[in-house]
């Protein structure tokens, strides 16, 4: 006669007895909470809706890529925090992975001052909070530039409080114009993650630089290759193994770093939400919109580095 | 007068085990062992050797059969399970010492965590079986700091410090290197000589003459052939056994 | 034998391009030099500092109260006291000695260069000869301690944060400091030790679970994890600041204070998952077959087997993660909350302050990068302590 195993002690039952237990206690709390926020939002005369992106939001953008004015509508203030938002990440990505790179490279190099240099860089920033550092470009750097007046001309560009200006900027009623022209709160906040995030990406160059074995580097120099040529064409292709996938991580960081646009006075798309949800009340709905553009960023840059991924795997027996 | 017929230690009836990829193991295993016996379980790579013998302390689920430990029934009850363990022993190709714990803490471990016995009575205990091996001055040791050989004989300590009425081996001296591989037979030599029943999967032929009772050949799942040693090595029956004994001779 | 001076040459004048760089970068690193010194020494005006201090260091706390602060002061030198000599034994070697050195050296010269009374500049000499008397003699003892003890030597810190907050809070007996009039240095660090014990457990927890063969378990740990994972801490802050109000019951409404808390915790746990998951996968199978082998519980492998083993790995990981989170508490300026960077920015708000950006960002900036920096160092000679001695502490 075979005697039944009580519940408690049944190898295969009591897993899914404790998924059960446990789904269900997630159930409970996803009600209350849900059923909490109904109640709240409605005694408030808030209830999720989406018609109040259609009014006219009231503020001034700093800067925006399209068209816009206080009697525009709030969607349309949303979607060009995202553009702007999109600008300086695009912008940040390249000139983060150029000066990773360059200064990842740099801590191999033969000259030891170099060498030295590089990794007190990557030291001083990584230990230093981002806000800080934005703060720093921003309010010591950046807002000290001289005037219009006095702006620092140099072949092709003019650097001055108004901004930069690039491809033949000439000047109109005292005034810098050209076609060109990058607010200083966006060169700010571009300085400040592309330096920040540069440290980073040095490190993981560094180390994927580190993973290729010695003996590569070896057999090069017997083959008669300079140290320039072996890094180029044999120890670089190796190490991006390692490195694409560490690059996809701090790209994705850099992305949500630029959400901190707000110190610089940069109008990015958080910045644009606060300043929303401050007016509207709209708490649910903003957070809900900010929260799902940054998940969607992060997917596409994480979409086209496992692509990259792919291609840089090097074919296995 | 009659003599009572003791019932087997280690009962196995019928025994299937399919993956979840459909792979079908164990392919319908019938196998006694009894009390203070040595059977060493051979055969080639992939046969289920290793499979059955991890199925006698749960860490194996089967789908059909019977397998019966010290009379206790190896089904879905957890506490059964449990039980069994208590009573079986393991000692592992790997090794599988717990590196962040000294030897005499990994011997001691389980006992006072799953007997619930006294630290310090374990300890003298623990000792002991360390000096019955052979390795009394690494007591303080570290995992790490030891040897292949000198790890395994810490295995098997730690195996018996929880005083089981069985010990499995899965391919013991297999990962060591030669010089050390007399060293750990000779100690399960000794058990065997002291009456520990066991049940050995091992390549190793002269220990298999010298100390199993029966050995026991293992292809594609199914037991093919069980014998005692001087007949199985001279005088094999099955073609299989032929087969395999002139592969590794 | 290469003598130094030939080194040098080989190592900064190897061929021409090197010989080059290293002018070049000479040049550059001497004139930024002797900018900053020539800032410093002349045009910086430091009273900014001096006449802020108090502020920068404990907000608005009420004169009368502040000796408790000492108080908690006192248990965190003796806390760290006695770790640092339970870690390191009898012997000070070179390290301990510098770093002995140094903060003697800081606890004499700060408080001085920063004008402060002299009953106070005793404190901090005190405070300094408090935690080195309790790093000597934990150092001696160590021996004669029972191995439990020991082993239990890190659950002091939890205990010294209940003790702390107790005491920079009021409990009965003790007159309460509601939590609007903590700022400065004070907040950072209340919110700071409040995030880094809580995400720790909570990190674990995650971690198994997503290592866990039930699928609710895992799938629910891999979405909070990708999710925090993949939203930006400011506005997670906001969510946190702006949204608790309508989904907890009527009525309950927590301080600021303790909902950016929160937020730090459940957004620094996700991290710290990931870090631990990735020490948990370095066990090998083998470590869980024996333990469950010799009779041991699922509970049991994972406290007395696996973990041990998986923290260990992911010991790096998880001191970055503490170190990006005490940088984190920051971004709180930003919503409104009055710790260190909120009270730097409002003090310079102040029209008797205005322009003193540089002086005033300079001396926060060191102050993160030294804490930042010694957490780093001792970080690794933790794991080089593990690496040497496979348990923390022998008898």
């Amino acid at each position: 006669m075979v005697v039944p195993v009580p519940w408690w002690r049944h190898r295969r039952l009591l897993p899914w007895l404790i998924q059960g237990v446990a789904g269900l206690g997630l159930l409970v709390l996803t009600a209350a909470i849900v059923t909490n926020l109904v109640r709240n939002l409605s005694y408030a005369g808030m209830l999720l809706s989406w018609r109040w992106l259609g009014t006219p939001a009231g503020f001034d953008l700093g800067e925006s890529l399209i068209p816009f004015d206080a009697s525009k509508p709030y969607w349309l203030a949303l979607v060009s925090g995202l553009l702007n938002t999109l600008r300086v990440v695009a912008a940040g990505l390249v000139g983060s992975t150029l000066v990773g790179t360059a200064v990842g490279v740099a801590s191999f190099s033969s000259n030891i001052l170099l060498q030295r240099l590089a990794g007190l860089y990557v030291a001083l920033i990584r230990n230093s909070p981002l806000l800080m550092q934005l703060l720093f470009w921003y309010f010591i750097v950046f807002l000290s530039l001289p005037s219009d007046q006095a702006a620092i001309q140099l072949p092709g560009l003019v650097l001055s409080r108004s901004g930069l200006f690039l491809i033949q900027p000439h000047l109109h009623q005292g005034h810098w114009h050209a076609p060109l022209q990058l607010s200083i709160e966006f060169m700010a906040l571009f300085t400040g993650l592309v330096i920040y995030s540069g440290a980073f990406i040095a490190e993981v160059v560094r180390g994927g630089i580190a993973s290729v074995p010695q003996g590569q580097w070896e057999a090069a120099r017997a083959l008669g290759l300079q140290p320039a040529q072996i890094l180029r064409t044999i120890v670089l292709p190796q190490a991006l193994r390692v490195i694409v996938p560490g690059l996809n991580n701090q790209y994705i960081s850099l992305a949500k770093n630029s959400s901190l646009a707000l110190a610089c006075g940069y109008s990015d798309l958080y910045s644009v939400a606060e300043t929303s949800l401050n007016q509207t009340g709209r708490a649910v709905e903003v957070v809900l919109l900010v929260l799902g553009s940054y998940l969607l960023i992060d997917l596409l840059i994480s979409a086209v580095m496992n692509s990259l991924n792919s291609f840089v795997q090097i074919k296995e027996r | 007068m009659t003599i009572a017929h003791r019932p087997a230690l280690i009962s196995v009836r019928g025994v299937h085990k399919w993956y979840a990829n459909g792979h079908h193991v164990l392919r319908g295993v019938d196998l006694d062992v009894e009390q203070a016996e040595v059977v060493v379980i051979m055969g080639p790579s992939g046969s289920g050797k290793s499979t059955l013998l991890r199925t006698f302390n749960g860490l194996e689920e089967i789908q059909q059969g019977r397998i019966v430990i010290d009379g206790i029934e190896l089904g879905d009850d957890l506490r059964q399970i449990d039980a069994v363990r208590r009573e079986v022993g393991m000692v592992f190709q790997q090794f599988n010492l717990f590196p962040h714990l000294s030897v005499l803490d990994n011997l001691t471990l389980a006992p006072v965590l799953v007997r619930g016995r006294r630290k310090h009575e374990v300890r003298q205990q623990a000792l002991e079986l360390l000096e019955r091996v052979g390795i009394h001055e690494q007591a303080h040791k570290f995992p790490g700091q030891l040897s292949g050989g000198q790890q395994q004989r810490v295995a098997i300590a730690r195996s018996l410090c929880m005083e089981p009425r069985i010990l499995l081996f899965d391919e013991p001296t297999s990962a060591l290197d030669p010089e050390m591989v007399q060293e750990v037979l000779q100690v399960m030599q000794g058990l065997a000589r002291g009456g520990m029943t066991m049940v050995v999967v091992t390549h190793e032929l002269r220990f298999a003459r010298q100390v199993a009772d029966r050995v026991v050949l293992m292809a594609d799942g199914v037991v093919v052939e069980v014998a005692p040693p001087e007949q199985f090595f001279t005088s094999p029956q099955h073609p299989r056994s032929q087969q395999f004994l002139s592969q590794i001779s | 034998m290469r003598s130094p001076w030939r080194q040098l040459r080989r190592g900064l004048f190897a061929n021409p391009l090197d010989g080059l760089i290293t002018i070049a970068l000479l040049i550059l690193l001497g004139h930024a030099i002797w900018a900053l010194v020539h800032w410093a020494v002349l045009q910086a005006q430091w009273t900014v500092i001096r006449a802020n201090s108090t502020l920068l260091a404990l907000g608005r706390y009420p004169e009368p109260e502040r000796w408790r602060l000492w108080l908690v002061l006192a248990l965190l030198c003796s806390a760290s006291g006695l770790s640092w000599g339970l870690l390191r034994g009898p012997k000070w070697p070179r390290h301990d000695r510098v770093t002995a050195t140094a903060l003697s050296l800081l606890a004499g010269l700060v408080p001085l260069a920063l004008d402060l009374e002299a009953t106070v500049r005793w404190a901090w000499l005190a405070l300094v000869a408090l935690l080195l008397t309790w790093r000597w003699a934990a150092g001696h003892t160590r021996r004669a301690l029972p191995p439990l003890m020991l082993r239990c030597w890190p659950l002091i810190w939890p205990l010294v944060y209940l003790l702390g907050m107790a005491l920079i809070a009021g409990f009965p007996g003790l007159k309460p400091v509601p939590p609007t009039l903590w700022g400065g240095l004070l907040l950072t660090l209340v919110e700071a030790c409040f995030a880094w014990l809580m995400c720790f457990p909570l990190g674990v927890l995650l971690a198994l679970c997503r290592r866990s063969d039930l699928p609710l378990l895992r799938w629910g740990a891999v979405l909070y994890i990708e999710l925090i994972r993949g939203a930006p801490l400011i506005t997670l802050l906001f969510l946190g600041q702006n949204i608790l109000g309508f989904v907890l019951p009527g009525g309950l409404s927590p301080d600021r204070v303790w909902r950016a808390a929160w937020v730090l915790t459940l957004f620094a746990a996700a991290y710290v998952a990931e870090a631990v998951r990735s020490g948990l996968a370095s066990v090998p199978r083998g470590q869980i077959e024996a333990a469950r082998a010799l009779g041991l519980n699922p509970l049991q492998t994972q406290a007395k087997v696996v973990l041990p083993q998986a923290l260990k790995v992911a010991l790096p990981a998880l001191v970055g993660q503490f170190i990006t989170l005490f940088q984190d508490t920051t971004l709180l300026s930003l919503i409104g909350l009055m710790e260190l960077l909120g009270t730097a920015r409002s003090v310079l708000a102040n029209p008797q302050f205005l322009g003193r950006n540089a002086e005033v960002y300079l001396v926060l900036a060191v102050l993160f990068w030294c804490c930042c920096t010694a957490l780093a160092l001792g970080s690794r000679a933790l794991e080089r302590r593990l690496r040497h001695e496979p348990s923390a502490i022998q008898p």
